[in-house]
C-alpha cells in the first residue's frame, strides 16, 4: 500500500487540472469542415476548417458546439468533427503550447498513417488502391445533398410540398 | 490487487503530470521517462505510459481509421469488382450521405463515399472510416427509395458505432499502441516500419475476416438495425422499408446459402421480430413518398 498522502497530493494535483481544463479547447479531427453561422448542415459557412485547427469551445447544443477560432471567428461545428486532444487541454497555458502542439503532432502521425499503407501496399499488389481512389473521387456536395432532400422532402424539407 | 493499485496509481501520476498548470511539468515529465528508459527494468514503465495514452479501439484516431479502412477497402475490391453505372452509383451516394446528415456521426475524415459492386450476391459491406458497399444483387430487391434508405443507414450504423475497429482484436491493439508509445521518430525507422506493417496486416485481417466471413455479432447486427431505424425516421424515410426488404429474404436459400449479407446476419425472421418492435416504439413514423420513389425507379430502370 502507498501512502495515504501521496494519493491526497495527487488526487489535488488532478482537481486542480480538471480545473484548467475547463478552459475547453477541441481540435478539428477530419480531414476539412466547415464553422457554420447556425448549428445546422445546411446553414452558411463562416470559414472553412481543417485537421488539427484548434478552436475555444463557448457552447454545446443538440451535438452541435459553438467555437471560436484562433482568428476571433465564432460559429458551429459538428461535435463528430472535433475530439479533445489528450494534450489541448495544456494549452491553456500558453508557455505549454508550443510543446504540447509538438507531441500531438508526433503522436499522431506516428500511427498507422500514408508511410505505413504504402509499405503495405509495397507487399501487397493484389489490393486494390486504384479503385479505392476511384471511390473517393465521388463527391456530392452539401448542395446536392440539400437539393436531394427537398425534393424527396426529406430530413428539414419534410412535408414541404 | 497489487496491480490493480499501482495501475490506478500509474494513471494519476500520468494524469497528473500531463495536467498541472506547470510549464516545467511537459519538460519534467520528458526528463522522467528518459531516466526511466535507462534500465531495464524500468523499460515495462514506459510501456505503460504508452498503453495508457491509447488502450481501447476508441482510442484509433479518426486518420487511422481512415487508413485502416481504405486497405480494407482495397481488399474488399479485389475480391469484387465495381458496377460501372455512374447514374445508379451517385443515385446510391446521394441517398447514403443524406442519411449521415441525420445520424450520429455525420462528419468522418474524407467523408463517406457509396460504392455498388458488380456481383449478384446480396451483400452490404462497411469499411471503418466510411467507405460503404452495396452489391447489384441486394440493390435488385430493393423496390424503392425507403428500402436504400434503411439498408444504407443500417451500414452507416456500423460505422458510427465503429463495429469495423471493435473486430480488431484486443491483443493486437495493445501490442500496435505499446509499439507505438514507445518510439519517439515521427517517421518510422526501416525496421519500426517493418514490423508496424505487420502489425498492420493483423489489423486488416482480424476486420475482413469479421466483414467478409464471419460476420458481425448479433449484439452488433441488432445494434445496427436500431440505428438503422432511429437514422432513417430522422432522415424521413418509412422505417418500414427494411422490414420489406427483409421480408424478400425469408425462405430464400439461395441468400441464405450464399457468402453476403445473409449469411453473416442472424435471420431475416428475427430481424424483422425486433425491428418490428423497434419501429413500433417509435409511434406514427414518415410515410413512404411518391416522389422518392418515382427517381428512385428512374435511375433503378437502369440496373442491368
Amino acid at each position: 500500500m502507498k501512502k495515504p498522502r501521496t494519493l491526497v497530493v495527487l488526487l489535488a494535483a488532478l482537481i486542480v487540472a480538471l480545473a484548467i481544463a475547463a478552459a475547453d479547447i477541441v481540435v478539428v479531427k477530419i480531414q476539412t469542415t466547415q464553422l457554420r453561422k447556425n448549428p445546422q448542415f445546411f446553414a452558411p459557412t463562416v470559414v472553412a476548417l481543417k485537421a488539427g485547427d484548434k478552436l475555444e469551445k463557448m457552447s454545446e447544443a443538440n451535438g452541435w458546439i459553438q467555437v471560436k477560432t484562433t482568428a476571433g471567428l465564432v460559429g458551429w461545428v459538428h461535435s463528430s468533427a472535433v475530439g479533445t486532444s489528450k494534450f489541448a487541454l495544456t494549452a491553456a497555458n500558453k508557455d505549454m503550447k508550443t510543446q504540447a502542439t509538438a507531441s500531438e503532432v508526433a503522436l499522431a502521425a506516428k500511427g498507422f498513417n500514408k508511410q505505413v499503407e504504402d509499405s503495405y501496399r509495397a507487399k501487397h499488389a493484389e489490393a486494390n488502391f486504384a479503385a479505392v481512389e476511384a471511390m473517393l473521387l465521388i463527391k456530392v456536395s452539401l448542395a446536392q445533398i440539400e437539393d436531394f432532400l427537398k425534393k424527396g422532402l426529406l430530413g428539414d424539407f419534410r412535408g414541404v410540398k | 490487487m497489487k496491480t490493480q493499485a499501482s495501475r490506478i496509481l500509474g494513471i494519476l501520476v500520468m494524469v497528473g503530470a500531463l495536467l498541472t498548470p506547470s510549464p516545467a511539468s511537459f519538460g519534467q515529465l520528458g526528463g522522467v521517462l528518459s531516466k526511466v528508459k535507462k534500465t531495464a527494468d524500468d523499460a515495462k514503465k514506459v510501456v505503460e505510459v504508452g498503453q495508457k495514452l491509447r488502450s481501447g479501439f476508441s482510442d484509433i484516431t479518426e486518420e487511422e481509421e481512415y487508413y485502416i479502412g481504405r486497405s480494407v477497402a482495397a481488399m474488399i475490391l479485389s475480391k469484387y469488382p465495381v458496377y460501372q453505372n455512374a447514374p445508379l452509383n451517385q443515385y446510391v451516394n446521394l441517398v447514403g450521405n443524406a442519411v449521415t446528415v441525420y445520424s450520429d456521426r455525420p462528419e468522418i475524415y474524407a467523408g463517406y463515399h457509396f460504392q455498388v459492386l458488380d456481383t449478384e450476391e446480396v451483400n452490404a459491406l462497411a469499411a471503418p472510416g466510411g467507405l460503404i458497399f452495396v452489391s447489384k444483387g441486394l440493390l435488385r430487391r430493393c423496390q424503392d427509395e425507403e428500402m436504400l434508405g434503411l439498408i444504407l443507414a443500417h451500414e452507416i450504423g456500423h460505422v458510427a458505432a465503429k463495429h469495423g475497429l471493435q473486430a480488431i482484436k484486443k491483443s493486437r491493439l495493445t501490442e500496435v499502441f505499446t509499439s507505438l508509445g514507445i518510439q519517439a521518430a515521427q517517421q518510422f525507422g526501416p525496421q519500426e516500419l517493418a514490423q508496424l506493417t505487420t502489425m498492420f496486416e493483423g489489423v486488416l485481417s482480424d476486420i475482413v475476416e469479421q466483414l467478409v466471413e464471419r460476420g458481425y455479432s448479433r449484439a452488433s447486427e441488432y445494434e445496427a438495425d436500431g440505428l438503422a431505424v432511429t437514422y432513417g425516421i430522422r432522415t424521413g424515410f418509412d422505417p418500414k422499408g427494411i422490414v420489406r426488404f427483409l421480408q424478400t429474404m425469408v425462405g430464400d436459400k439461395s441468400a441464405a446459402s450464399g457468402k453476403g449479407w445473409f449469411k453473416t446476419h442472424p435471420t431475416p425472421e428475427q430481424r424483422i421480430a425486433g425491428l418490428n418492435k423497434q419501429i413500433a416504439a417509435f409511434g406514427e413514423g414518415p410515410q413512404i413518398e411518391d416522389a422518392r420513389t418515382k427517381r428512385f425507379q428512374q435511375v433503378f430502370s437502369g440496373l442491368k
